[in-house]
């Protein structure tokens, strides 16, 4: 079943336009990830998705369900129904570069708050799932913490849980590991490689080359607002056809 | 205009100023001066500046007014009679630029204290290190420094401070308030009168956060504005 | 030296001026606290129409010392024979603005909430962006992330300075005694008055103060290491670290 289509997206900047028409779309258990260099428009791409930026076209199917999209007076795209939004936002579980935990809640509490308040679980149910997917990512000991009192990997993980415990149709990764220590980036990786194999929908905004190739079953290459290239890791990796591609995978683009 | 209190009011408005900007000196030097001995190596400076900025700052200035005023006058009292002079009475307006210059002069001594404190030990080092004399690096390192620290706290501090000027008018001085006070008894108009006091204040306190934003800005000369 | 009975024979008004100038405190900070929520989600509105209003309030309050707004509201309101005409009428919250008590409490608790909505609506600006954001991509709709994660992060991150905030205010409520209350420094000014003892009535005064003051910076103390451990440095964390 397709969990998320994403077709012939645009966003610009003023002048500058980020994203030229990109379109994606992942079957249950896919993983797609997302390589290209900074600038390549990969993480406003993904924050898109879940409309953390408005896109100035395409269209968005979340779970079979289209995101309906209005022209607004100003000639921007608006959601026509917030209330469907924060529905399908439910659905498309994001986990960020900088973790973005709440600082005033605990690890537990950060992660019931939107099974509790958004997705109206009782305090019991949310505890139990919180409890388990803490167990999960190996975090279950720190519940009782504040995020500021942890480390970087530490709090990615319980970020994932956090995501995990929405219970989404597909999780998005917006670089994980880009803000961590290096000797931390591992036990983010080996995470996510659990849930990628226990065959969760996942699109990956990453730099990790080698996540990307053991884990992903499709890798999408963005150069300048565009999907250069497209296919099944092995393809990408060993057989590059474009010369952009060749050139970032030998880190000259990096 | 105001039924003839215009010009009486202006009157109580140049006082106004005039305590508010005289109480600023004296808390300005109080605050050097406790700030310097409150950072001092030695206990028996330090001690009285804890003591002082302690005290003051836990107690109302309406209270500590009333017991400048009316102690003040008690002990000079007792010195006249000693003396067999004739009776003195305490100026109100020495009274309350006293207890105000008094007062702030505790706030100031902990905003100049932690203005020095955020002054980086490495740049006092520096100056050592190319051959300042001590009065040097004071004057020419770690001074001009602490005031750019110290001048949004300044700032927060004049601003209570003119406003609690109006505390005068309670000991007798006939400041803006205590006239208004009076043109309100005799024409039954109390409103307006305070109302013209609330507008002087505004004025006054609109004034000095240009005058503050002013210096900030020109204090600000090198040190990098964090990305808004 | 020090004229004792000049306590002694007050000390029943010094009590029932501690107990007044406690009220005054309480219910004026707790009323203050109770709008200025409300209030400073309106100040950081980018519609001007709505953190306008709020803005000049905050500003008219700040601005001008409280003596002179308690002496508006008590003296000055008087002068309009329309409340005069609602105070005739017996009309219940006009005559409020006709009592001494009424007229502080009115003007301690505009006046501190004038300063708490400034205090909170810095804290509001100041979430960080990312709370904000993982708050939209988990589905909140405004109010529950306003309910849930704006306000109290802003409650917290306010607490150093509203704690001055509340120590200004029992400070401030001293002018009660302009207004004919017998708070504490009311009670001081009549044993002076009586006794002509200023160093004995003020003084004793003074360390009243001084005391509720101290109880009042350890309440904020304790509240802090409540609700700001979060921000506080790192307590050893037991467990693995990978």
């Amino acid at each position: 079943m397709t969990q998320l289509t994403v077709e012939d997206l645009h966003k610009r900047y003023g002048d500058h336009e980020v994203l030229k028409g990109v379109s994606l779309s992942a079957e249950a258990g896919d993983v797609i990830t997302i390589i290209g260099s900074s600038g390549s428009g990969k993480s406003t791409f993904l924050r898109c998705i879940n409309f953390l930026e408005q896109p100035d076209a395409g269209r968005i199917h979340v779970a079979g369900e289209e995101i309906r999209l209005v022209r607004g007076g100003d000639g921007h795209l608006k959601v026509a129904d917030a209330k469907q939004l924060q529905r399908l936002r439910t659905r498309l579980a994001m986990v960020f570069q900088h973790f973005n935990l709440w600082a005033h809640m605990t690890v537990i509490e950060n992660v019931m708050e939107a099974p509790v308040h958004v997705l109206g679980l009782s305090k019991a149910e949310a505890r139990e799932r919180a409890e388990a997917y803490l167990d999960k990512v190996g975090i279950a000991k720190f519940r009782d913490a504040y995020p500021a009192h942890m480390s970087g990997g530490q709090q990615q993980r319980v970020a994932i849980a956090r995501a995990l415990a929405m219970e989404p149709a597909v999780l998005l990764f917006d670089e994980p590991t880009s803000a961590l220590d290096p000797e931390l980036v591992g036990e983010v990786l080996k995470v996510m490689r659990a849930l990628a194999e226990e065959g969760r929908t996942m699109v990956v905004v990453t730099h990790e080359m080698g996540f990307a190739r053991e884990v992903s079953s499709q890798v999408v290459f963005l150069h300048q607002g565009l999907a250069e290239e497209v296919g099944a890791p092995a393809a990408v990796f060993d057989q590059p056809r474009s010369e952009r591609l060749r050139q970032f995978l030998s880190g000259s683009l990096k | 205009m105001l039924h003839g209190y215009a010009a009486s009011l202006l009157d109580g408005a140049w006082l106004t100023f005039q305590v508010a900007v005289l109480s600023l000196v004296l808390a300005l030097t109080l605050g050097l001066a406790g700030a310097s001995a409150k950072l001092s190596k030695l206990r028996l400076l330090r001690a009285p500046a804890v003591a002082y900025t302690t005290i003051v700052r836990g107690i109302p200035d309406l209270v500590m007014m009333l017991l400048v005023f009316y102690g003040g006058q008690m002990l000079i009292n007792i010195a006249t009679d000693a003396l067999e002079w004739d009776y003195v009475d305490v100026n109100p307006f020495v009274a309350g630029v006293a207890t105000l210059g008094f007062i702030f002069g505790a706030y100031f001594t902990e905003t100049f204290r932690g203005a020095f404190l955020a002054v980086p030990a490495g740049q006092l080092e520096a100056g050592a290190a190319y051959g300042m004399s001590r009065w040097q690096i004071f004057s020419r390192i770690l001074f001009p420094q602490m005031l750019r620290h110290a001048l949004p706290g300044l700032g927060n501090n004049w601003q209570v401070m003119q406003k609690s000027t109006a505390l005068v008018s309670i000991i007798g001085l006939s400041d803006i308030t205590w006239l208004a006070d009076q043109a309100g008894r005799s024409t039954h108009q109390p409103f307006l009168f305070y109302a013209v006091v609330c507008a002087f204040y505004l004025a006054m306190t609109a004034l000095s956060s240009v005058v503050f934003n002013h210096l900030e800005r020109r204090y600000s000369v090198g040190v990098r504005r964090s990305a808004a | 030296m020090i004229e004792w009975s000049v306590i002694t024979d007050s000390l029943p008004q010094y009590a029932s001026g501690l107990w007044l100038t406690a009220q005054l405190t309480v219910l004026s900070l707790a009323a203050g606290l109770m709008m200025a929520i409300p209030l400073s989600v309106m100040r950081i509105s980018r519609k001007r129409l709505v953190a306008g209003p709020v803005w000049a309030f905050t500003y008219f309050f700040r601005g001008t010392p409280m003596l002179v707004q308690l002496l508006l509201i008590y003296y000055g309101l008087g002068q309009f024979e329309w409340i005069q005409g609602q105070w005739q009428a017996d009309n219940t919250f006009w005559l409020i603005f006709r009592e001494p008590y009424g007229c502080a409490l009115v003007t301690f608790t505009l006046n501190t909430c004038a300063y708490t909505t400034e205090i909170l609506a810095g804290a509001l600006r100041t979430t960080p962006h990312g709370e904000i954001e993982a708050a939209q991509a988990c589905g909140m709709s405004r109010v529950t992330m306003l309910r849930r994660i704006l306000i109290p992060g802003a409650l917290r991150r306010a607490l150093p300075a509203y704690s001055n905030e509340a120590i200004f205010m029992l400070h401030g409520t001293a002018i009660a005694s302009t207004v004919t209350l017998m708070d504490l420094t009311g009670a001081a000014r009549n044993a002076y008055s009586q006794h002509f003892a200023p160093f004995e009535a003020f003084i004793f005064a003074g360390l009243l103060y001084l005391t509720l003051t101290f109880a009042l910076v350890g309440l904020f103390r304790l509240a802090e290491r409540r609700y700001l451990a979060h921000l506080q440095p790192r307590k050893a964390i037991k467990g693995p670290t990978t």
